[in-house]
């Protein structure tokens, strides 16, 4: 069955804070709820960014997801 | 910021070519950061490696995209490029500017950043190349409360689309490129500034055939106008053309003497499908072979037209990647109508069922050109539901593009080979 949106929102966030990388493309936080669609995710990843509970992470090219507090910039700063 | 010593750049401005290095140390007179751009580029000529980390976290409130963070890995030798961040704005459609526009947005970037632009990248955006962190949200705030412009697309985002001058300045455009165009980056403007794919994801719009965006080498969706019917064929102006009265290509190669105009030799020849010939003094083509590439329009403007019936092809997976091959987009629709009066539906319903796909089975960091690959375009074309067709395949006279299923057989795989060999010797 599929997760309710808060449901979804705490088990992108344990994955998040557990998982060994700090940062995780999109595509890893699907499993957090097979029955959800790809863009359902990506929209709950966003309003978590938009929380600031989750942030983003680029190189440009490709860009990743994170909590905060396990992110670092490549200067050391705590980020923007 | 100090002057370094750059003899390794100082030796490109020796050529007989402007050098960015020049415009650097002119620029540095009133950004000393520059400086220091030179100064960490020679230091990289020298070391032989990079001196700049890629990546991070800088961005603007709200958007996933549209800043690409650059930090030195040597700050403490130059100071002025720490933090030397770039900016993507979304370029008008077809690159159109006033003036007072592209002012503004160099005094915007002088204030908040280097002031060095690079007009422009190679999606098409506006790029602003250096500034620190601090200035982003200040920088963002002008460009969009004082000049209504927004941040391109950058990361696993779909990046600013782009188009060629259509209709607004070409003849031969076969849909509105520029509204296409508009009504696609407004439509998706979550996709644009927030991430959504596996990796980046590009569409670009070219009104015709000649391409002028490189729709098919450069975009993920490539949309080039095309016509259904036949091409428009005035047989008074191909005479002037064959008596030497009007110029080829429009006057593009009048600089030299080429000689008498050979329709021969420059058009019919040169029609790679060779569906092109003389009869009677009048210009024939058989429409039903002719591919579209525009050469015979290109030669004789005057003379010959797209056909009235207009749209577009829609392609599929171009990438130009640094690591592994480039690669064209290969044609999956081979018409659709492009109209505003319908939201261009026929397109828009494609794209999200290239998107629902590609998220879906696309591995991390894989362009759909490269899923595609990784399938089989067979298997691609059944998941978007649609009938493969020669003009698919490279070769189509030499590649088995067809492959049957087994309850397309009749008798199945499973038939007696000794039966069948009995009739059919090997
Ligand atoms: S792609 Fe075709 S329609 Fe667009 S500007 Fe070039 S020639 Fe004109
Ligand atoms: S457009 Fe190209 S293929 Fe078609 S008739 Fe002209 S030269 Fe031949």
């Amino acid at each position: 069955m599929a997760l309710s949106k808060d449901e979804l929102k705490a088990a992108i966030i344990e994955k998040a804070t557990k998982s060994p990388k700090p940062q995780l493309y999109i595509k890893d936080f699907y499993a957090c709820d097979p029955d959800a669609k790809p863009r359902e995710i990506k929209n709950i990843a966003n309003e978590l960014v938009r929380e600031q509970k989750l942030m983003f992470w680029s190189s440009g090219s490709t860009t990743m997801y994170g909590v905060p507090s396990r992110i670092k910039n490549d200067d050391g700063e705590g980020g923007v | 910021m100090a002057k370094h010593e750059t003899p390794l750049l100082d030796q490109l401005e020796s050529g007989p070519w402007p050098s960015f290095v020049t415009d650097l140390k002119q620029q540095a007179a009133t950004k000393p950061e520059c400086w220091d751009i030179l100064g960490i580029l020679e230091l990289s000529f020298k070391d032989r490696i990079t001196h700049w980390k890629h990546g991070g976290i800088v961005g603007v409130f709200g958007y996933g995209g549209g800043i690409v963070g650059r930090y030195a890995d040597v700050p403490e030798l130059f100071p002025g490029v720490e933090h030397f961040h770039t900016v993507r704005v979304a370029q008008p459609s077809s690159k159109y500017y006033s003036s007072a526009n592209l002012r503004q947005l160099c005094d915007l970037w002088e204030k908040h950043g280097s002031g060095v632009t690079n007009m422009h990248g190679s999606t098409g955006d506006i790029i602003l190349l250096g500034t620190r962190t601090e200035n982003l949200e200040p920088f963002f705030w002008d460009l969009t409360h004082d000049m209504n412009q927004d941040l391109g697309g950058s990361g696993s985002n779909l990046r600013t689309p782009a188009n060629c001058i259509g209709e607004s300045r070409c003849e031969w455009s076969c849909y509105d490129t520029e509204e296409a165009c508009y009504k696609l980056t407004m439509q998706y403007q979550d996709e644009i500034h927030r991430p959504a794919f596996p990796y980046k994801f590009k569409f670009k719009f070219s009104g015709c055939p000649n391409d002028c965006v490189a729709a098919i080498a450069r975009s993920d969706i490539s949309v080039i106008g095309t016509w259904k019917d036949d091409i428009r064929i005035d047989q008074a102006a191909v005479k002037e053309y064959i008596a030497g009265n009007y110029p080829s290509n429009g006057g593009a190669h009048s600089g030299r003497d080429w000689g008498k105009f050979d329709i021969t030799k420059e058009v019919i020849d040169l029609c790679p499908t060779n569906c092109m010939w003389m009869e009677g003094g009048e210009l024939k083509i058989d429409n039903s072979e002719c591919t579209r590439c525009m050469h015979c329009i290109n030669v004789m403007p005057r003379a010959l037209r797209p056909g009235a019936e207009k749209g577009a092809s829609v392609l599929v997976g171009a990438k130009a990647p640094i690591l592994d091959g480039a690669q064209f987009s290969t044609l999956v629709l081979p018409f659709i109508p492009m109209s505003a009066d319908n939201d261009f539906e026929e397109l828009v319903e494609f794209i999200e069922k290239v998107w629902d796909w590609w998220m879906e089975v696309g591995k991390n960091r894989e362009r759909v050109g490269e899923t595609m690959q990784r399938v089989g375009l067979p298997t691609f074309i059944k998941v978007m539901e649609l009938e493969p067709i020669p003009q698919m395949v490279k070769e189509p006279r030499s590649n088995p593009y067809v492959f049957w299923a087994e309850e397309e057989v009749e008798g199945g795989f499973e038939r007696d080979v000794e039966e069948f060999r009995a009739k059919h010797a090997a």
